[in-house]
C-alpha cells in the first residue's frame, strides 16, 4: 500500500473543503464514507489517489454534481463560486501558514501567532475605547475621553479591555451571526486603527510641544549657522538675546567653533556663537571717525595787500600737504536693516 | 460518443439495478458496476449518486460492523426504490429499443 494515511486525511480534507458552501449536515453526509472509500481504492492498486481519482476538487464537483447537492435555497452560482474560491484560498492560506511556520521558529505561523492572541485582545479594547470616544466626538489623542475627561475615559478603557478579553475567550465557540459580528467589528477597529495610526504619526512629526522649534524652524533658516547683531553704530553685539513676540526664544544656528576654554560651547539663547566669525570685521573702537585730509595752506595774499616782493625765495603757489592720516580701519558698514 | 455523458442520464437506474438482488456498501456497488461493464463510471459520481437516491426515499441505509476494517454504509432498495426501479427500466428498455430501431432503419452496424 503506497497511500498513507496522511494522503487520505489531506484529500478528504481537500474535498470538504471545496464542499464548504453547503450546509454542514449535507457535507457531513456526503463525505462520511470517503475515507473509507478512499482507503479501499488505496489498497486495491498502485499509484496516489490524485492519478486514480483526479484531484479532490474534481472529485468534489462530481460528488456534488451528482448528489444533486445544491449550496441550499436561494443560493446562486455565484455565491457557490465565491465559496469555492473562498475554500481555495483557505486551502493556499494553510499551505503558507506551514510553509512560513519555519522561519519563526515554529511549525506553523498560527502556532506562532496564539499566544501572541491575549496581546491582541487587549490592543483591541484599547481601540474600541477610542473608537467610542472619537464617535462621540470626544477630543481624543491617544487615551480615550469622555466628556472631556481622562478619568472617565480610562474607566472607559478597563470597560472595553475588560469586555474584549471576555469576547477573545469565548469567540472561538461563536457560530453564525455572532461570529459574523465579531469578524465585521474586528476588521473595522483594524481600519480605525489605520486611522489613529496616521493622525498620531501626524503629530508626532509636526513637533507640536517643542516650543523652541515651533518658531525657529523654517525653510529659510535652516541654513542659519550663527546670529550676528549690530547695533547703529555697527558695532557687533555681543550674547545678543532673541525673543518672539511671545517672549519665546528663538533659537537659530548651533555652535561651530570652540569657545575660549577649548570646548563646544552649549547652544544657548546669546547670539553670536562666534564672534570671530563676524562677517563685518572686527567692531570698530570708539575712537573718532577716521580724520578727514587736513588741508594745511598758507593764506593766500589778499588782493588788497598784495606787495609784489620780488624775492626769490618766494612761494609762488600755495602748497598743499595731504596729511591724511591712514585709517587702518575699513569703512564701517551700517545695517540698514 | 463520450460514455461518462450517456451514464449521466442512467446512473441512477444502473445503481437501482445493481442493488435489486442484494444490499451493497459504496466501494461494493462501485465494483459492480464496474464488472457489469460500465468501467468509466466515476467513484464520486456513484457516492453522490446513492446519496441523492437516499435523500428521495428511494434506498435505505444500516451499519454493518466489520472485523477488518472500518464499519460499512449498506444500502438497500425500499419499496419505492423497486418502483422506481420497474419505472424507469421500462422508460429505458422503450428508449433503447426506440434509439435501436433508429439506427437499424439506416443501416448502422450494432
Amino acid at each position: 500500500m503506497t497511500v498513507t494515511g496522511q494522503e487520505i486525511a489531506d484529500y478528504v480534507d481537500r474535498v470538504r473543503a471545496a464542499l464548504a458552501d453547503l450546509p454542514p449536515a449535507v457535507r457531513d453526509e456526503l463525505t462520511e464514507d470517503l475515507p473509507e472509500h478512499l482507503a479501499e481504492v488505496a489498497a486495491e492498486s498502485e499509484g496516489s489517489l490524485v492519478d486514480r481519482l483526479g484531484t479532490p476538487e474534481a472529485y468534489a464537483a462530481e460528488l456534488r454534481a451528482a448528489a444533486g447537492a445544491e449550496a441550499g435555497a436561494g443560493r446562486g452560482r455565484r455565491r457557490r463560486r465565491l465559496a469555492a474560491a473562498q475554500a481555495r484560498a483557505g486551502t493556499q492560506l494553510r499551505a503558507l501558514d506551514i510553509q512560513l511556520g519555519p522561519l519563526l521558529g515554529q511549525s506553523s505561523v498560527s502556532e506562532f501567532l496564539r499566544p501572541l492572541r491575549p496581546a491582541w485582545w487587549l490592543l483591541r479594547g484599547w481601540l474600541a475605547a477610542l473608537l467610542i470616544s472619537v464617535v462621540l466626538q470626544q477630543p481624543s489623542g491617544l487615551l480615550p475621553r469622555l466628556d472631556g475627561s481622562v478619568l472617565a475615559g480610562l474607566f472607559l478603557l478597563a470597560g472595553t479591555v475588560l469586555a474584549s478579553v471576555w469576547l477573545g475567550r469565548r469567540s472561538p465557540g461563536l457560530q453564525g451571526w455572532p461570529r459574523r459580528l465579531t469578524r465585521l467589528g474586528t476588521a473595522a477597529l483594524l481600519i480605525f486603527s489605520f486611522g489613529v495610526l496616521v493622525n498620531v504619526d501626524q503629530h508626532a512629526s509636526s513637533d507640536q510641544f517643542g516650543s523652541y522649534q515651533e518658531v525657529s524652524v523654517g525653510d529659510r533658516y535652516d541654513s542659519i549657522e550663527d546670529v550676528f547683531v549690530y547695533d547703529q553704530e555697527g558695532r557687533l553685539v555681543r550674547n545678543a538675546q532673541l525673543f518672539d513676540q511671545n517672549g519665546v526664544p528663538i533659537r537659530l544656528g548651533w555652535p561651530t567653533c570652540l569657545s575660549v576654554d577649548g570646548n563646544m560651547p552649549p547652544p544657548r539663547n546669546a547670539y553670536p556663537y562666534c564672534p570671530d566669525r563676524a562677517p563685518f570685521g572686527p567692531p570698530v573702537p570708539a575712537a573718532p571717525a577716521p580724520a578727514a585730509p587736513t588741508v594745511s595752506a598758507p593764506p593766500a595774499p589778499g588782493p588788497g595787500t598784495a606787495t609784489p616782493t620780488p624775492s626769490g625765495s618766494a612761494t609762488p603757489a600755495p602748497t598743499v600737504t595731504p596729511s591724511a592720516v591712514p585709517s587702518e580701519s575699513t569703512p564701517t558698514p551700517a545695517p540698514t536693516r | 460518443m463520450d460514455t461518462t455523458q450517456l451514464l449521466k442520464g442512467v446512473l441512477d437506474l444502473a445503481v437501482l439495478a445493481v442493488l435489486k438482488e442484494e444490499d451493497g456498501y459504496g466501494y461494493d456497488i462501485l465494483r459492480r458496476l464496474r464488472e457489469a461493464g460500465l468501467e468509466e463510471v466515476g467513484d464520486a459520481s456513484v457516492y453522490g449518486t446513492l446519496r441523492r437516491l437516499f435523500a428521495a426515499g428511494l434506498l435505505t441505509t444500516y451499519v454493518v460492523p466489520s472485523e477488518s476494517g472500518p464499519h460499512r454504509k449498506y444500502y438497500s432498495l425500499n419499496v419505492a426504490g423497486r418502483d422506481q426501479l420497474t419505472r424507469s427500466g421500462k422508460t429505458w428498455r422503450s428508449f433503447a429499443t426506440t434509439m435501436d430501431a433508429l439506427l437499424d432503419d439506416r443501416g448502422m452496424a450494432a
